[in-house]
């Protein structure tokens, strides 16, 4: 690995002060279980590292005003076991106990994971079907941005060079209901070959699937008409044909196009039949 | 027997358990360098230039060597392969130039300099198009190669060995057969994945002694490579193998030793260091050959096989120096563990311009069993009898006669067979109480010989110290399976002392005595009766200096718990510790001095088969036999299959350890699994896809089945206390029989290895479609 | 860069001047010889060089080196106290849970980990549990034999 300068500011001011100063080789270091595979790979060889670790704000979990935050900072493990999380977004907690090993949970980040942009980021699937909203802060100050807006292509995002994002909200609604499904080679410690969630609340449906596109994404045609159509099997199996227009999946190393095709349907009738 | 049968506990447990245990790449060394190498990314080309002196230039740079300056072939059994590249680089990851730095940054940053003009070739991807008359040949000057007698390359082709095995008359059996069955299998690369990647130091000194650490399986076998390469005698060459972190074959035979040499003959009294990365392991280490396979069978109304017609098609990789053997024990092993009087079998070692083929747990029966045990159960349901009948009318039985026309005097494969229907159940079909799953069982038996020159050798010393203690010098490598425990077991049997009063040294080429190499299977069963004889010898000294001590003949003396006793008069007795050095008298005088025990071990009478026919009487020492039998259930929506139990069931000879023995079965079905339904090395154009644990996965804890396995001993006659090998037998039935459990739950036959969800869910729509 | 950092390191109090780039796994190995944590893959996939860094199992490989400013590190050659074997390492041995030896550090550290944070794990949860450590040799069955064997111990 090439040497790099390093940087732990305790503020979000000094954090993005830093970044914009060395626009064009610094990188965030999160969980680091990214960047560290990609500086090891050649893929990534940043001139300055700055580790947003030290800010205290960006490590807390919090519910309260009737919304989720999940900081930037909180690790996937912590998310994965935390008691509401685990009561009231069973989902969630499947999605960020499913990333890697034990051993990487205790390092990787939600946020990390999302702000990597795989288009099989596991967190991002119950995230985007709960239209979370990104926080982001930059030297204007923050904003929140719909995750569905901050996908752009595969490992890309609009993050700018000197922003740095903060957390992740979504609405609480102890009434919700959602399933997550992940589909992979190997049980545990494997990327996902298919991922979706389908969630329901307010008599709405929010699904979205991962690894079926350059980024995760919604799937707003088949939940429109869910949305309008009582659960049967017949529906359900009209949906699965609307998901499989909505989704662009490509052949690669781990699956092919077809195999991912017919994933789709498997997991998004198995997830509907559940609420039969 | 006090130690041996019994759960003695490892000799190297603490060690091992408090991280203490130093493997290569723990070893620090004064003055130490670091060496990179520049790789091929072309999987044929000629090279056209190379050009050093950017890298030169780096400040820490040391040296620079290439291909040009050592262009001795080598190899074990066909020299075909240099240490680096030599005019033409034959498969994508060949090594072409190394350096050596003082850090390792150093060498990095400056093997990127290293610039290197190619001239694309033709690749040969395919082992059978490869066969062609207009293939493109990726050893055009095989005829110059030199090759031990028993193999036969064809020169102006990209066959390195044409096995023949010709018993009785197949085209005639053919002719007359009532059922005819014929089938195709393929089986891809794989790796072995020991989780220690491999690692070597080397350093030369000014007086021309060279010192060798590597992970490996066979420090004598590194130590003779390196030697023929580079012209040192063998009482300089020095190869050390502290402790090997996995090996399955991998670490067989020489591996990258040799890229260290030169780099170590240019920085005289400097220790250089290589250490493989993770996608070096897959890229650049030995692989498991690749298959295609054959199986042509004539059958009665009665189940019993007539006649075998296999042709064997190797995927043999860009060397094959190791592979060609692999082509001939599948060759005389390719009936099966089955008593057919026709068998006519041409296997095929082919070059390609993939990884490099070589020694894989199992040396090619897992690869062929794949197809032997699946085609079984084809033809058993094409005659309408159980996949149990067929395997007990046609299974080897004492009196039958192999392949190559071997009698068999010792069989347990039925006795196997029989446990292990028992322990899975067969006859109770399984139901899964979920409706979308379906549930099936299989069975495949195996076998196996130690595949190994007629002549590997093994040798042991003991020698005793002044207070009764010992130690046990042997170069036979504890790579995991417990040899360095069963042969302290062996020894502390013999000498009738306790296991935690012997220390056993191994790995060390000056110190440690001959031994060919720790492959095969073969450690227990050889290794084990040199340090039997050892033991013997030095109790043999023992009694006789006793029997002067004591002035009782040797007749009726014992050893016992530390010391020489009578058997008639218990309380005359000496300790050993007073012997062990020699035996004083009351004069003053003393005779014999130290006693030093020593053992050596060819196994007996195994001789050449007939290089036309492939038929002999002994070509192998013995044949290790077993059953697996497994649970499988299949997910019907997503294909994927869950391996729910094995039982597995083999004729071990003598059960030497109980726990290390099971641990040797449990690691080699679980290591079947991965094999038969996730691992593969994808390659495409003769370049890997998935050169990481990314894309290549291994089982993990949460994969592993419920596991019985039992054990049958009939005792092999030249073995230590009756013990024959196991540890590769162990995972020859595993593949086979998951396929065959596949077919009883689905329906569908997988021809194809890995039997991945993608694969099931295809063949069972296809079926589906079609039905 | 350099920078300047302070841990603890088994039980004791360090301070060391460590290259930036470093990941935590090359500074425990290079710098102070600790050599038990190993590198299997260097991408956080098996598991090899998991060590404990304020109380939670995590791969070595995946640190920088200077993160471990301020933290509690306990790596193999701190888990036997005194010469005093912990009851897993005496359990792996006395269970066969062992071969070639090479994952083995790295498998007791996770299971040190485990039961630290759940001392009741139930079959399947040791087997998830351990999931992210690699192993060639046993095919997990005595490893999952001897945290259990721990467990029942201590909670008899």
């Amino acid at each position: 690995m090439k040497g790099f300068e390093y940087y732990k500011p305790s503020t979000l001011k000094e954090a993005v002060g830093l970044l914009k100063e060395h626009r064009d080789t610094a990188e965030i270091l999160n969980g680091g279980t990214d960047l560290i595979v990609r500086m090891r790979d050649g893929h990534s060889a940043p001139g300055v590292v700055v580790d947003i670790k030290g800010i205290k704000e960006l490590h807390e979990l919090s519910i309260e005003e009737g919304r989720v935050f999940i900081g930037a900072c909180v690790l996937l493990n912590d998310i994965g076991l935390h008691d509401v999380i685990l009561k009231r977004y069973p989902y969630l907690s499947q999605a960020s106990l499913s990333v890697g090993s034990k051993q990487v949970r205790n390092r990787a980040t939600c946020i990390g994971n999302i702000c990597n942009a795989s288009p099989l980021a596991d967190t991002a699937t119950p995230l985007l079907a709960l239209d979370a909203e990104i926080h982001i802060y930059g030297e204007k100050g923050i904003k929140t941005v719909p995750l569905s807006d901050f996908f752009v292509f595969v490992r890309k995002t609009i993050l700018q060079p000197d922003e740095i994002v903060t957390g992740i909200s979504f609405k609480d609604d102890p009434e919700n209901l959602g399933i997550f499904y992940k589909m992979s080679r190997r049980k545990e410690v494997d990327l996902s070959t298919v991922c979706s969630t389908v969630v329901k609340r307010d008599g709405k449906y929010g699904i979205s699937f991962g690894a079926v596109a350059p980024t995760p994404i919604r799937l707003p045609k088949t939940e429109a008409y869910l949305n309008e159509n009582a659960l049967s099997e017949a529906v359900i199996e009209q949906a699965c044909k609307l998901a499989l227009e909505e989704v662009s999946p490509i052949s690669d190393v781990r699956a092919t196009k077809e195999y991912r095709q017919e994933m789709v349907q498997v997991m998004l009738r198995n997830s509907l039949s559940e609420w039969l | 027997m006090k130690f041996v049968g019994k759960s003695v506990k490892r000799v190297d447990g603490i060690k091992k358990v408090t991280g203490s245990l130093k493997f290569v790449d723990d070893i620090k060394l004064s003055r130490m360098l670091y060496a990179a190498v520049k790789r091929s990314p072309h999987p044929h080309a000629n090279i056209i230039s190379i050009n050093t002196e950017k890298a030169e230039a780096v400040r820490g740079v040391k040296c620079v060597i290439t291909g040009d300056e050592f262009t001795k072939r080598g190899g074990l059994y066909l020299e075909d392969k240099n240490f680096l590249a030599v005019g033409k680089v034959r498969y994508q990851g060949e090594a072409v130039v190394a350096l050596c730095a003082e850090t390792e940054e150093i060498a990095q940053a400056a093997i990127e300099l290293v610039e290197v003009e190619y001239e694309l070739l033709p690749a040969v991807t395919d082992a059978v198009e490869g066969m062609k008359a207009d293939s493109p040949l990726v050893h055009p000057d095989l005829a110059e190669y030199h090759w031990a007698p028993v193999f036969f390359p064809k020169p102006g082709t990209n066959i390195s060995n044409h096995y023949k095995l010709r018993k009785g008359n197949s085209p005639e059996a053919f002719e007359k057969a009532e059922f005819v069955v014929e089938n195709k299998f393929f089986v891809p690369h794989v790796q072995h994945v020991p989780i220690e990647p491999h690692t070597a130091v080397a350093q030369m000194d000014v007086d021309g002694f060279v010192t060798v650490w590597a992970s490996c399986q066979s420090p004598y076998a590194v130590r003779q490579a390196l030697s023929v390469a580079f012209d040192v005698p063998l009482n300089k060459l020095r190869v050390i193998s502290p402790a090997v972190g996995g090996g399955f074959g991998s670490k067989a035979g020489t591996t990258l030793e040799g890229i260290l040499i030169p780099l170590a003959k240019r920085c005289l009294g400097r220790p250089i260091k290589l250490t493989y990365s993770r996608e070096d392991e897959f890229e650049n280490a030995y692989v498991r050959q690749g298959l295609h396979a054959n199986i042509k069978t004539a059958v009665d109304d009665s189940g019993k096989i007539i006649a075998v017609q296999n042709e064997f098609v190797w995927d043999g990789g860009a060397y094959t120096e190791y592979g060609v053997n692999i082509a001939k024990a599948a060759g005389y092993a390719s009936a099966g563990p089955y008593d057919i009087e026709n068998v006519w079998t041409d296997s095929y070692c082919v070059y390609t311009n993939h990884p490099v083929g070589g020694p894989y747990r199992g040396f090619g029966m897992c690869e062929i069993h794949f197809g032997i045990e699946q085609n079984l159960d084809i033809i058993a349901e094409k005659l309408g009898i159980s996949p149990i009948d067929i395997r007990r009318i046609n299974g080897m039985k004492p009196g039958g006669t192999t392949g190559t026309g071997e009698v068999v005097s010792t069989s347990g494969l039925m006795e196997c067979l029989e446990q292990v229907v028992s322990d899975i159940k067969l006859h109770e079909k399984p139901v899964s109480n979920n409706p979308k799953k379906v549930r099936g069982k299989g069975i495949a038996c195996g076998w196996k010989a130690p595949s190994m020159p007629n002549n590997a050798a093994s040798s042991a010393v003991i020698k005793l110290n002044e207070d009764g203690s010992a130690h046990l010098l042997v170069s036979a490598q504890d790579i995991g399976q417990g040899s360095d425990t069963v042969m302290t077991q062996i020894a502390a049997e013999v000498l009738s002392i306790s296991p935690d009063k012997i220390t056993i040294r191994t790995g060390d080429t000056d110190h440690t005595p001959y031994e060919w190499q720790t492959v095969a299977s073969r450690i227990t069963y050889s290794a084990g009766r040199a340090v039997f004889e050892a033991a013997k010898d030095a109790m043999d000294q023992l009694i006789e200096l006793a029997q002067i001590k004591l002035g009782i003949y040797k007749r009726d003396l014992e050893l016992r718990d530390g010391y020489v006793v009578s058997k008639i008069y218990p309380d005359k007795k000496v300790a050993i510790a007073d012997l062990a050095i020699g035996l004083n008298f009351e004069d003053g005088s003393a005779i014999h001095g130290p006693v030093i025990g020593r053992g050596a071990f060819i196994p007996p009478n195994v001789r050449n088969a007939d290089k036309h026919t492939g038929l002999g009487d002994h070509p192998v020492v013995f044949w290790t036999y077993g059953v697996q039998g497994v649970e499988v259930e299949v997910d019907l929506e997503t294909g994927q299959t869950k391996v729910l139990k094995v039982a597995s069931c083999f004729d071990v000879g003598n059960i030497m350890n109980p726990q290390l023995l099971e641990g040797q079965f449990e690691g080699a079905i679980v290591q079947g699994l991965g094999t038969a339904l996730f691992e593969e090395l994808m390659l495409k154009d003769g370049k890997i896809l998935n050169k990481s644990f990314v894309d290549y996965k291994i089982p993990t804890a949460d994969d592993m089945p419920e596991m019985i396995i039992k054990f049958v001993e009939n005792p092999e006659e030249t073995g230590p206390f009756g013990a024959r090998g196991v540890a590769e037998p162990a995972m020859v039935p595993s593949a086979p029989a998951i396929a065959n459990a596949i077919y009883d739950a689905t329906g569908i036959r997988l021809n194809t290895m890995p039997m991945t969800a993608e694969k099931v869910l295809a063949a069972m729509k296809a079926k589906n479609s079609k039905g | 860069m350099k920078k300047w950092i302070q841990f603890t390191l088994n039980g004791e109090d360090v301070e060391h001047e460590v290259d930036v780039h470093k990941t935590l796994l090359k500074m425990i190995r290079e710098d102070f010889d600790l050599t038990g944590a190993k590198e299997g893959c260097g991408a956080g996939e098996c598991g090899a060089c998991t060590v404990i860094m304020d109380g939670k199992a995590l791969n070595a490989c995946l640190v920088f080196a200077v993160e471990a400013d301020g933290c509690d590190l306990l790596t193999i050659e701190g888990l036997a106290v005194g010469g005093v074997l912990d009851p897993l390492q005496v359990s792996f041995i006395e269970n066969a849970a062992l071969q070639c030896g090479y994952c083995t550090p790295g498998m007791i550290m996770t299971a040190k980990a485990l039961l630290n944070d759940n001392p009741n794990p139930t079959t399947d949860e040791i087997k998830e549990g351990i999931s992210g450590n690699l192993c060639r040799c046993t095919g997990y069955k005595k490893i999952v034999e001897a945290i259990e064997f721990v467990v029942k111990d201590q909670n008899a």
